[in-house]
């Protein structure tokens, strides 16, 4: 977080002293001086990039061929080990040896894309990342701040192979793609618990909340994005589904929806964990108080997380997933361009590339990632159908068919940020009693 | 380039991140900059500054800077005045006192995660020894309220810091000043109120405010250690600068003004403590 390097210790600079007015000068005409190199250093150089409309009219394979040499710098999350170890280890390689592509992945989720480009367009600056990994509220900040490359996604051979009937693949948070960004994979929430601790768990909301209230200081929510989705799948299960909310953000039915999430969680937070005085800050510390036996649940956005975590010995063997029978949402998450990306093509090259069945295949191994594909597998060729068949029968796994039935979609970025911001005043900040 | 001149350019250098860092934090809490739409002005201060949760959230934040920097000194003046001979073993347990330096906050930050959680050592330790049945019925001694976790973390971090700055204050001239004292008649306790501690207070002052000023945005260390409510300072700063909502990002520009003028008040308020010191001419 850049403006956090501003933060200094004060015994440096307490000794420079400033109270003659000439220093003041000084110091000013030296800030300005240096303002002005550095802006000068990184103001947009005009180096000939390929705009969306000439790529729209070159063929692929000129595309791929000016995309040869190239380097593609991918802004993405990099907090989940095995997300890494999969681009770095399996996607790199394959990327120089098939397309000459070398992908370099840096650190940079949701708002911090938004916040690094928004500075970029400020400071007239040179792109620094052709591609980024985005969904929901970044898509929509990304769109209405114009920061996105495209459309795009149509010009990629792999998109004929996405399963483009599924509305929570082709709608994004609600959102039509228009082109602006690329399906990449697709999860579902899930709450995960221990088998050995909790037999019987909860499978509504009405029992979650029995169960809180029989079992005090064992539950909990984190206070980043699985949190909020949680959230708001206690706002569908509280006020007869998804539908309501479906068609826009609607300040009413939110102010009315939300106050019967509110009203369920003053009614069973006294016996969260710490008496809902307070959350831990990410799914990553939920997951540690539960494998700890903290609490008795975590959760994720990724019904799959359970498997990967297990195999790497962060959560207990017996860790298994569950949907919620009043429904969980399932979302996917994309590849956008930014308008800035100084290698397009070769952006794009890459998104088709991971996209391809064999990346897809790669990517929802349990052993690498288990993020599910967003190709319509039956349409594949047989062998390909056999081996995704194959991925569904995982032991942990929750079947497709139960996940399917239970599976909500997303509904408009704003219903995120109020519930988010809401949340936070009149829950977090405000403790009951 | 005259001595006087380079003296001025290095403090120039020093001081112009703190002067680009300001100016620029004030243009984003002003919204003349990435304001998306919004009119420039003193809204976004305003409305900022007039939430509770601010204001909670920077009291937290001093009273665990407060607590730990006192907590800190007391310890590294005790210690620096106990283990203050030349022999090996104190030596060698002022190098022992030393480690936690090496150590950066996050890992400290993450040391006492590990040890003071409810599943934590110590939990595991009072468990083992029956002074608590299970680790419900541990204190809460990270994410709460009173923030002992934090405060204990940072004050094993900056003992040390503060030790060391004792020790070059007793090695310098401070023994010399002891001797001198001793055999002008001086008794152990005037030696330690006259002279060995108005040395060491104004050998560490200096250090005080800056070890308050970090711990007051210790960032990393909240982080893993603070409670939700009330939601630290630096820790609602960076909150606010990845709000999904975009127009509320500016606001974390507002709370890093506010953090520097913090700082700068305390800097401001060291100083002319110093000087009216300096001016009395004690010590």
């Amino acid at each position: 977080m850049g403006f956090l390097a501003t933060r200094r210790r004060p015994a440096a600079t307490s000794r420079v002293r400033t109270r003659t007015g000439m220093l003041r000068a000084q110091t000013f005409v030296c800030a300005m001086v240096v303002a002005a190199i550095s802006m000068g250093a990184c103001t947009r150089d005009t180096r000939a990039t390929s705009t969306s409309s000439e790529l729209r009219v070159m063929t692929w394979s000129a595309i791929e061929s000016s995309a040869r040499g190239q380097t593609v710098t991918m802004r993405m999350w990099r907090g989940d080990q095995s997300i890494n170890q999969f681009m770095d280890t399996w996607v790199a390689p394959h990327l120089a040896s098939e397309f000459g592509i070398t992908l370099r992945t840096v650190e940079g989720q949701g708002p911090e894309i938004v916040n690094a480009l928004l500075l970029e367009r400020n400071a007239r600056a040179n792109g620094t990342a052709d591609l980024v990994w985005i969904n929901g509220e970044t898509f929509s900040n990304l769109r209405r701040e114009k920061l996105l490359f495209g459309p795009w996604a149509d010009r990629v051979p792999s998109a004929a192979l996405l399963d483009s009937a599924s509305p929570i693949i082709m709608r994004d948070f609600e959102q039509e793609l228009g082109g602006l960004e690329l399906p990449w994979g697709t999860v579902q929430a899930a709450l995960i618990y221990d088998t050995l601790r909790t037999p019987n768990p909860p499978r509504s909301f009405d029992e979650l909340a029995r169960w809180i209230h029989a079992h005090p200081g064992r539950f909990t929510h984190d206070q980043a994005f699985t949190g909020v989705t949680f959230l708001k799948e206690l706002m569908y299960a509280l006020n007869g589904g998804v539908s309501k909310f479906q068609g826009g953000f609607n300040e009413p039915i939110y102010t009315q929806a939300s106050a019967k999430v509110w009203q369920w969680l003053d009614n069973t937070r006294n016996d969260f964990w710490r008496e809902g005085r307070t959350y831990p800050a990410g799914v990553a510390e939920l997951h540690r108080l539960f494998a700890n036996g903290e609490v008795d649940f975590t959760m994720s956005n990724n019904q799959n997380e359970v498997i990967t975590k297990v195999r790497q010995g962060i959560l207990p063997p017996s860790s298994r997933a569950l949907v919620l029978r009043d429904g969980t949402i399932a979302n996917a998450h994309y590849l956008g361009i930014p308008a800035s990306a100084p290698h397009a093509a070769a952006a794009m090259v890459v998104a088709n590339f991971l996209l391809s069945p064999e990346a897809q295949y790669e990517k929802q191994r349990p052993e690498v990632w288990a993020d599910g594909t967003v190709l319509r597998t039956s349409s594949l060729s047989p062998d390909w159908q056999r081996k995704f068949g194959a991925l569904a029968l995982e032991a942990n796994a929750i079947l497709s068919d139960t996940l399917s039935k239970y599976a909500r979609p997303e509904i408009a970025p704003q219903y995120h940020e109020r519930l988010n911001a809401d949340w936070r005043a009149r829950i977090r900040d405000t403790p009951n009693r | 380039m005259t001595h006087s001149r380079r003296a001025l350019a290095v403090g120039v250098v020093l001081v112009l991140p703190v002067v680009v860092g300001f100016a620029y934090a004030l243009l984003g809490a002003t919204d003349v900059i990435g304001g998306l739409g919004q009119p420039p002005g003193l809204a976004r201060i305003q409305r900022v500054l007039s939430e509770a949760a601010v204001w909670r959230g920077t009291a937290w934040a001093m009273w665990v800077a407060v607590a730990s920097t006192t907590l800190a000194a007391l310890l590294a003046v005790v210690l620096s005045l106990v283990y203050d001979g030349t022999s090996r073993t104190d030596r060698l347990a002022r190098a022992l006192m030393n480690v936690p330096l090496a150590f950066p906050h996050l890992v400290a930050a993450a040391v006492g995660l590990l040890v003071l959680g409810q599943s934590g050592m110590l939990a595991r330790i009072l468990m083992f020894a029956g002074v608590i049945a299970d680790s419900a019925h541990m204190p809460e001694l990270v994410s709460d309220r009173f923030g002992v976790g934090v405060i204990v973390a940072l004050t094993w971090k900056e003992a040390p810091f503060l030790l060391l700055i004792n020790a070059a204050v007793l090695s310098g001239h401070g023994r010399g000043y002891q001797e001198v004292a001793r055999t002008h008649g001086a008794s152990r306790w005037q030696v330690l109120q006259r002279v060995t501690w108005p040395l060491l207070w104004r050998g560490m002052s200096p250090a005080l405010v800056a070890v308050a000023v970090f711990a007051f945005g210790s960032y990393e260390t909240m982080v893993l250690l603070a409670p939700s409510n009330p939601l630290a300072l630096p820790l609602l700063t960076a909150e606010r600068y990845v709000d999904p909502a975009l127009a509320r990002r500016n606001d974390a520009f507002v709370l890093a003004v506010l953090s520097m003028v913090i700082g700068l008040i305390a800097v401001a308020v060291y100083e002319r403590l110093r000087s009216r010191i300096e001016d009395v001419g004690h010590v």
